[in-house]
């Protein structure tokens, strides 16, 4: 089944190596930059704990300069449903659509072991090149993880386990479509849906109780951001503990501005503080750890209905 | 040697290729110790049914005139004795008369020979009426 | 001994419409089926069971003494040629050939190559003719030297010199091992030279079935003047009646000689026997029309 697997996609194959030699082109012209403003701006002195005065001003800067690079490397984001909608949904839809099932389902080769091969086979190369993707977001990103740290999901979503994990999930996703739908297109697009649908959900819902989020309370001066967390939630609450609506955060402020005293120091003497929720930085691949063997569980169980699926579907 | 099919003569297959083996026999066209056409040979000629060549050629070996050689083929084992000529000319005699009748009666040549082959294909095939 | 084919009240339904129904069958191994029947009469469906495509609504089907769908190892022995031989169109020959050596373990190349001598390996299969196509269809799955051999409307747009060509490529392919082979058409006049048996399907049931020399013994033409007709010697059933002017012309299934000498008795050809059994009149009843009732007032 390697040929057969082989001949039938090459194309995607081509495709597939062609947008990666794209994107390390892409990541090495782009590094040189990145790279050389990094130490010119002798930016790993200002990491702590041996902050020096100035240094906010100096990484503000940087990420200026970089920072639409940074916010477009996210759209990465995306390249692991192209394995679903490229080359999971097409595989068994565009058999069923043209007919040709009839043709290579009743050779001595099984159906089930057919399926299995192929998408072991599949799943093998997407792997290969979601992983090699991630390495490259992770090696790219280095000054930017540093910087910013990774847990959050600008950085968590394209680099370490979970690509290759969101890919294969992705193809699985795919080729279940295909076989219940038996329409390419209508097969791609039901991918799509159910693939950003469970990521957003992950993101959402499930991602941040992964571990119990640790809390952190600060007066309302200090700097809240820790580098590096992955901040849930930033809360205002009053001396006495109640959350503070921002009706009347607002009209402390208005007071602090009428009274012509900074609004920060006046918060302080209002004795309100404010309640950190965080994840923090230490936790990266503990959770991508976690988040990776959620979708590869996923992407098990689907394959499984998938192949129980296919030898009861009436043709 | 090659066979023919006439599909609309009424006459089963098997018979034909029967036939045509006695006839080349007769002519002489294949002699002891040739080998008869392949079955694979045949079907891929004429697209007919491998059983009827086989049952053609059983037919053949159970008259005695062909021998199935086990993997090798099937080869003539020996000739037909000619019809006797004292037959032949009291028959031509016969005939000629009964075409000098026909013409009389207005058959052309058309309508002899259709009188001829259905006239010997009812004799030949079993009978219902 | 084991029916290469053993259908057993056999059944498929699409939704609410029964493409096959109540079909029993047993075809012999070795003999060479004539499936025919006219467009939708379920021809298809059953091939497709028997390939394990479908799985049966009712009742069960076995080739080769197995259940496709349970024991799909049989498959090994079992060639399937599906209707418009529907190969991938960007493989070329040679790798159609592969497709087919690679998917199955037994496979004979030499014998593959010898029966495709005329076509390029590397041509595509896209921009073969359908006649072509469907020769390359059929060369592959000989190549696995199946006992069982399904063939779906081989000749449906194929022009006569290719479906000839195409009838010496498959007894070409056949003469060696003389598996069963069931060929399903809708013009009898493609396979009538070559069947042993014929099964006849309409609506979805099994008409008539037998060796077409029986059937052909056994069926007769009587014509005569039209009249009321009692019970003829040697007539067992009347299976189609026709009138034109003064002229009756029957189909009979006989039990014995018919010496009537108020009939003409004549030979019955295969396509024409057929035809008759096909005939609506000896289809079932179609449902009648929905009737709303009346209501009555008052």
């Amino acid at each position: 089944m390697a040929w057969v697997t082989w001949r039938q996609h090459r194309a995607q194959l081509v495709a597939g190596v062609g947008l990666l030699a794209t994107l390390a082109l892409a990541a090495f012209g782009t590094h040189l930059p990145i790279s050389a403003a990094y130490h010119h701006y002798a930016l790993p002195h200002c990491l702590p704990p041996s902050i020096r005065p100035g240094c906010d001003l100096i990484v503000a800067h940087f990420q200026g300069e970089f920072g639409t690079w940074a916010t477009a490397v996210r759209g990465l984001a995306v390249l692991p449903a192209l394995a679903g909608l490229f080359i999971g949904a097409p595989l068994l839809a565009r058999e069923l659509e043209h007919g040709t099932f009839r043709f290579a389902w009743t050779q001595t080769i099984t159906r089930r072991r057919w399926l299995l091969s192929k998408t072991a086979l599949l799943a093998s190369a997407t792997i290969l090149a979601a992983g090699l993707v991630s390495a490259l977001v992770m090696w790219w990103r280095q000054p930017f993880d540093t910087l910013q740290g990774r847990i959050a999901p600008s950085g968590f979503d394209i680099e370490g386990l979970v690509v290759p994990a969101y890919a294969v999930f992705a193809l699985t996703v795919g080729v279940l479509a295909g076989l219940l739908l038996r329409r390419t297109v209508a097969a791609m697009t039901a991918t799509l849906v159910v693939f950003v649908a469970t990521r957003l959900i992950v993101l959402r819902f499930l991602r941040p109780t992964f571990m119990a989020p640790h809390h952190r309370t600060v007066l309302p001066t200090e700097a809240a951001r820790r580098v590096g967390d992955w901040v849930l939630s930033d809360t205002l609450v009053d001396a006495g503990g109640r959350k503070i609506t921002a009706a009347r955060e607002d009209l402390a402020i208005l007071h602090a501005q009428q009274a012509n005293i900074d609004p920060h120091t006046y918060l302080v003497t209002l004795g309100w503080k404010r309640i950190i929720s965080y994840q923090p930085a230490g936790r990266f691949w503990t959770f991508q750890i976690f988040e990776a063997g959620l979708f590869v569980t996923l992407s098990v169980l689907i394959l499984l209905l998938t192949l129980w699926l296919v030898r009861r579907t009436p043709t | 040697m090659q066979f023919h099919l006439d599909p609309g003569s009424g006459v089963a297959t098997y018979l034909q290729i029967v036939q045509q083996v006695k006839e080349a026999l007769r002519l002489g066209t294949i002699q002891v110790g040739d080998q008869l056409p392949t079955v694979r040979e045949v079907v891929a000629d004429l697209a007919i049914n491998p059983n009827t060549v086989a049952k053609a050629y059983r037919n053949l070996e159970l008259d005695g005139l062909v021998v199935a050689r086990q993997g090798r083929g099937t080869f003539v084992s020996s000739t037909l004795a000619p019809p006797s000529l004292r037959h032949h000319n009291a028959l031509r005699a016969d005939f000629e008369r009964w075409l000098d009748a026909a013409t009389r009666a207005g058959l052309d040549d058309e309508s002899i020979r259709a009188l001829i082959s259905t006239t010997l294909r009812q004799s030949r095939s079993p009978r219902v009426a | 001994m084991t029916p290469a084919l053993d259908a057993r009240g056999l059944g498929k339904r699409f939704h609410r419409e029964w493409a096959l129904r109540d079909c029993t069958l047993a075809i012999p191994e070795g003999a060479i089926v004539g499936l025919a029947g006219p467009n939708a009469a379920g021809k298809s469906t059953l091939l497709a069971l028997a390939s394990g495509l479908l799985a049966p609504s009712e009742g069960s089907v076995a080739v080769l003494g197995c259940d496709p769908l349970r024991e799909p190892s049989v498959l090994a022995k079992v060639g399937f040629v599906p209707q418009g031989a529907p190969l991938y169109r960007s493989f070329s020959v040679g790798d159609a050939i592969e497709f087919a050596r690679r998917t199955n373990p037994q496979w004979d190349a030499e014998f593959v190559v010898g029966l495709l001598s005329r076509l390029d390996s590397r041509t595509k299969v896209g921009t073969l003719s359908v006649g072509e196509r469907t020769q390359l269809a059929l060369a592959l799955v000989l190549g696995k030297r199946p006992r069982l051999l399904l063939l779906d409307e081989p000749f449906a747009g194929l022009d006569p010199l290719a479906g000839r060509e195409f009838l010496q490529l498959l007894m070409d392919g056949v003469a060696e091992t003389t598996p069963t082979v069931v060929i399903a058409s809708h013009v009898m006049a493609d396979i009538e030279r070559v069947c042993d048996d014929i099964v006849l399907l309409a609506d979805g049931r099994v008409r008539l079935e037998g060796r077409v020399e029986s059937l052909l013994e056994s069926h007769r033409i009587l014509m005569g003047p039209r009249r009321p007709i009692g019970t003829i010697r040697g007539v067992r059933e009347i299976v189609r009646e026709r009138h034109s002017g003064r002229q009756l012309t029957l189909l009979v299934l006989s039990d014995g000689p018919i010496v009537d000498p108020s009939w003409t008795v004549e030979r019955v050809g295969l396509e024409e026997l057929l035809l008759a059994y096909m005939a609506p009149e000896r289809l079932p009843q179609a449902k009648p029309p929905e009737r709303f009732p009346l209501r009555w007032h008052g």
